[in-house]
């Protein structure tokens, strides 16, 4: 349960939304809401089912669009750029479940990533083999995630935590400001979790992180910063320990109890 | 040539771990998804032996099997074309004979009004199958999947269509009249075994350069787009210019294609485009295995010989047989002989899976 | 003035052949992702049936006769195509399956029949002539476009109007909801493949006095079919009805003032469309995503 390790001072945010909105006919799934991260955060976005968590990262991530509001990165307006061009600028999401290429090897996935970034992913003039900065980096992030030894297997090969660990090394390998992560612990088996927290927590503190979980003990160890929303509005936003002590979170949710058994119950459909 | 393969495929999987740069064994062996991995020489040496013995085929051979074998590596540049597309970008396509068409006809006209030249001929029909892929490639690439191979055929008929009733292309009567090819300053090349070295090379040419592409980074991209392309544009990639570069990349190689196929028959006709031809040359693609380039060549092998030779014990209907090859195909083989040859090491690497 | 008019009922009589064509086409794509590529084979056995029963000329109840056989045969060939497709899972795959029964059946008509053209005759009842505005014109083809308003008044009833058409109209939206909601969708696929593939062996008896049959010209009625899907929108009625019309009038206009180019114009205007409407003019609801 750490508290904020990066001081939240002033600067100038790297993600900023804007009275963000996006509704599905008539149902308000993401309403006007307000939102700023600044460089080096750990952010969390929290609420139960149906808050709409999913639906803000996707529209902040570009994948889907937005009714109305704007989303603003590194000052630049992104609100009307596809999700190619967000990454291009340096906003990178996973998936919830681990979308890979999972005909291709190990070190493929990856490199698929690190050649977008150093701008050759178009050049056929040589066998990829043989760029060797493109091979050595996409090696170098498979090493960071603990999957040096299987960069030649298919990904299909890979356990379902190995996964999630190549995708972090894909995350990586794109070149990043912001890295968004969508509910990356679920389905992980506990140790798994562990080896996950260990290495967000080991990632560049320059390195600003915005992470949609289902798992509190996983959001208060790693976030500085912690947003909930319910019905697709923000509730509160705080530092960890004040969303826990915030009257208004559990009043508006049960009126007693804990604010984490809410969640818990909330989040795991019965 | 399909143990080598095995074998090179076989080593792979039982030494995953310790490979790395410095790792002697492995070899891709022209397999599609480990571009990045050692190459051993095995594959090189049954290539060259193959390539020896392509060269070798006219000193042996009469003129008809050698015509036949001239008209079979033309048609297996249009094949290598679909492969390029449909194998490695994965996008089904019945739009290459539109392409290979625009080169036939473009080469000979070449041959008609400018030059014998073959090579002149060649580079003038790569240069016009790139422009019209790259004029009526951006209506197919905003589609994906079957939708895309609807716009395929689409296009293709239509351009089947538009040498069917253009004169100044003999319309349905088609183009006659291109004198034999010449080579750098040669007398014409009048005996069948000339030009089906020339053809040859260039068809050696053009598989060196697509087995490059595939290769290559950019060749990663494309099997990036084939496997996940949602994931694709999550890793920035813009993939509707990738998907439209080796549209028009195809394009070039299929008119490559074509020229070869005029330098042959001197003769081409709206037949030489139409629906048939790029059924065909998709067949030969499923046949052969998607994604593979050995395969497909194999398959336009296959396919050109049932077609014209085995045609005339059948009265003249090949088709009908090929028919029923596609529909076998779609039920026996899902995967092609390419797919074959590659079932073998699948267990193998099954068991291997730690779970 | 007055030939441009006949230009214009010329389309009009295309246009009712194509949507009969089309219709089919397009809502066994919209409802299961098949390209069914033997729809062109389809139209051409009915054109044969024609050859074989009422090649020259003959009654109407012949004429009647034929266009029943041909939507029998029609309907057999729909319903085994829509019996092999379904045993496989892979679109490609289906799409190649009727390509492979697209080129058996088209090589068994050339077997059966000869690669020489047939032209066949209108029914000696309706094979002459009124004058419409000054001009002379076959009171078959208005009997054609006649049937082209009938048919499409009758499948907007049908699809826009009855329980059986929500439900189509439904399978082409979602059809892992509609299969949820309890409702046999298999049955509605065979259902629609068989009926699609009946009319348009219709078609090929009925465009016999006007197109004839030949080899190749399954080709041709498969591409134009295709555009007319394309442009109006995949899985959709009313899109295959306006895509039919406007394909009509572009080939038969086409046709009249530049001969030669008339096959560009198909392309020109299916390449205009897409560049505006990537979805076709009228899509279906909830496929247009998939464009």
């Amino acid at each position: 349960m750490t508290s904020a390790t990066t001081p939240i001072s002033a600067t100038t945010p790297i993600l900023e939304l804007r009275r963000l909105t996006r509704s599905y006919g008539s149902l308000t799934a993401v309403d006007q809401v307000d939102l700023s991260v600044v460089p080096g955060e750990r952010h969390a976005l929290i609420g139960p089912n149906g808050a709409g968590k999913s639906t803000l990262f996707a529209t902040v991530a570009g994948t889907l669009r937005a009714s109305a509001g704007r989303v603003v990165f590194s000052g630049q307006d992104v609100t009307d750029l596809p999700e190619s061009e967000r990454v291009r600028r340096g906003m990178v999401r996973t998936y919830q479940h681990a979308s890979l290429f999972l005909d291709c090897s190990v070190l493929d996935n990856v490199a698929l990533a690190v050649q977008r970034a150093h701008r050759v992913a178009y050049r056929f003039d040589r066998p990829a083999r043989r760029f060797r900065a493109t091979q050595a980096a996409a090696r170098r992030h498979l090493d960071t995630v603990g999957l040096a030894g299987r960069q030649y297997d298919k990904a299909v090969a890979l356990s379902h935590g190995e996964r999630r660990q190549l995708e972090v090394a894909m995350v990586l390998a794109a070149g990043p400001e912001l890295v968004m992560f969508d509910e990356p612990t679920a389905g992980m088996s506990a140790a798994e979790t562990e080896r996950f927290v260990a290495l967000v927590q080991r990632l560049p503190q320059t390195l600003t992180i915005l992470i949609v979980e289902h798992d509190l003990d996983v959001v208060f160890r790693l976030a500085d910063r912690v947003t909930v929303l319910h019905l697709g509005r923000v509730l509160a936003s705080g530092t960890p320990p004040r969303i826990r002590a915030d009257e208004a979170v559990r009043r508006a949710y049960l009126g007693s109890a804990k604010t984490e058994d809410l969640f818990i119950d909330a989040g795991e459909p019965q | 040539m399909t143990a080598g393969q095995a074998r090179s495929g076989t080593e792979r999987h039982e030494a995953p771990g310790p490979a790395s740069d410095t790792a002697p064994g492995g070899g891709d062996g022209g397999r599609r998804d480990l571009a990045d991995r050692p190459v051993s020489h095995a594959p090189l040496l049954v290539a060259a032996g193959a390539a020896a013995l392509l060269v070798a085929a006219p000193l042996v051979l009469g003129p008809y099997p050698v015509t036949t074998a001239t008209r079979i590596l033309a048609f297996a540049v249009l094949v290598l074309s679909v492969d390029l597309l449909t194998g490695v970008t994965g996008l089904p396509t019945l739009g290459q004979a539109a392409y290979f068409g625009v080169g036939a006809y473009t080469a000979a006209l070449v041959g008609i009004h400018v030059t014998a030249d073959a090579a002149a001929q060649v580079i003038a029909a790569c240069v016009a199958g790139l422009i019209a892929a790259a004029v009526t490639g951006w209506i197919a690439v905003r589609a994906r999947g079957i939708v895309f191979f609807m716009l395929t055929l689409a296009i293709g008929e239509s351009v089947h269509q538009v040498a069917d009733t253009w004169s100044a292309l003999g319309a349905s009567n088609g183009l006659s009249g291109m004198p034999p090819i010449r080579l750098f300053g040669s007398p014409p090349l009048l005996a069948a075994g000339f030009v089906y070295w020339w053809v040859l090379a260039v068809a050696i040419a053009v598989f060196a350069a697509v087995t490059l592409v595939a290769r290559s980074p950019y060749g990663r991209t494309l099997r990036g787009i084939r496997d996940n392309e949602p994931r694709m544009r999550a890793l920035g990639y813009r993939t509707a210019a990738a998907r439209y570069g080796v549209f028009c990349l195809a394009g070039a190689v299929a008119g490559v294609g074509g020229a070869l196929w005029a330098a042959q028959a001197r003769f081409v006709s709206p037949g030489d485009l139409g629906f048939e031809v790029a059924a065909l040359a998709l067949l030969s693609v499923v046949i052969g295995g998607a994604g593979s380039l050995w395969g497909p060549c194999l398959g336009a092998a296959l396919v050109l010989i049932v077609r014209d030779n085995l045609s005339a014990s059948l009265g003249g209907h090949g088709p009908l047989l090929l028919g029923l090859v596609f529909i076998a195909v779609v039920f026996l083989m899902p995967r092609g002989v390419a797919g074959l040859v590659g079932a073998r090491r699948h267990p193998r690497t099954r068991t291997e899976i730690p779970s | 003035m007055a030939t441009y008019l006949v230009s214009m009922l010329n389309g009009l009589a295309m246009g009712s052949l194509l949507f009969a064509i089309a219709l089919g086409l397009s809502l066994v794509f919209g409802m299961m992702d098949v390209l069914n590529l033997a729809h062109g084979a389809v139209y051409l056995v009915g054109a044969y049936v024609a050859v074989a029963l009422v090649a020259d000329g003959g009654g109407l109840a012949v004429f009647v006769l034929a266009v029943l056989a041909a939507a029998a045969a029609g309907a057999v060939l729909g319903g085994g195509l829509a019996a092999l497709t379904r045993a496989i899972p892979h679109h490609l795959d289906q799409a190649l399956l009727t390509l492979g029964v697209a080129l058996t059946v088209a090589e068994l008509l050339s077997v059966a029949f000869g690669n020489e053209v047939h032209s066949i005759a209108a029914p000696a009842a309706v094979a002459g002539s009124v004058t419409v505005a000054g001009e002379t014109y076959p009171v078959y083809r208005l009997l054609v476009i006649g049937f082209g308003m009938v048919l499409a008044v009758a499948v907007y009833v049908l699809v826009e109007r009855s329980q059986l058409g929500s439900v189509i109209r439904a399978t082409v939206a979602d059809r892992p909801m509609v299969s949820a909601l309890g409702i046999n969708t298999g049955r509605v696929l065979v259902g629609v493949f068989g009926a699609g593939a009946a009319l348009a062996a219709v078609a090929g008896v009925l465009a016999g006095p006007i197109l004839g049959a030949q080899p190749g010209l399954d080709e041709r009625v498969l591409l134009l079919a295709l555009v007319v899907v394309v442009i109006g929108g995949l899985g959709s009625v009313r899109g295959a009805l306006l895509g039919a019309l406007v394909i009509g009038q572009v080939q038969a206009v086409g046709a009249a003032l530049v001969p030669e180019y008339a096959s560009f114009l198909i392309f020109a205007a299916m390449a205009l469309v897409l560049l505006l409407r990537p979805a076709g003019l009228l899509p279906a609801a909830g496929t247009a995503v998939r464009v």
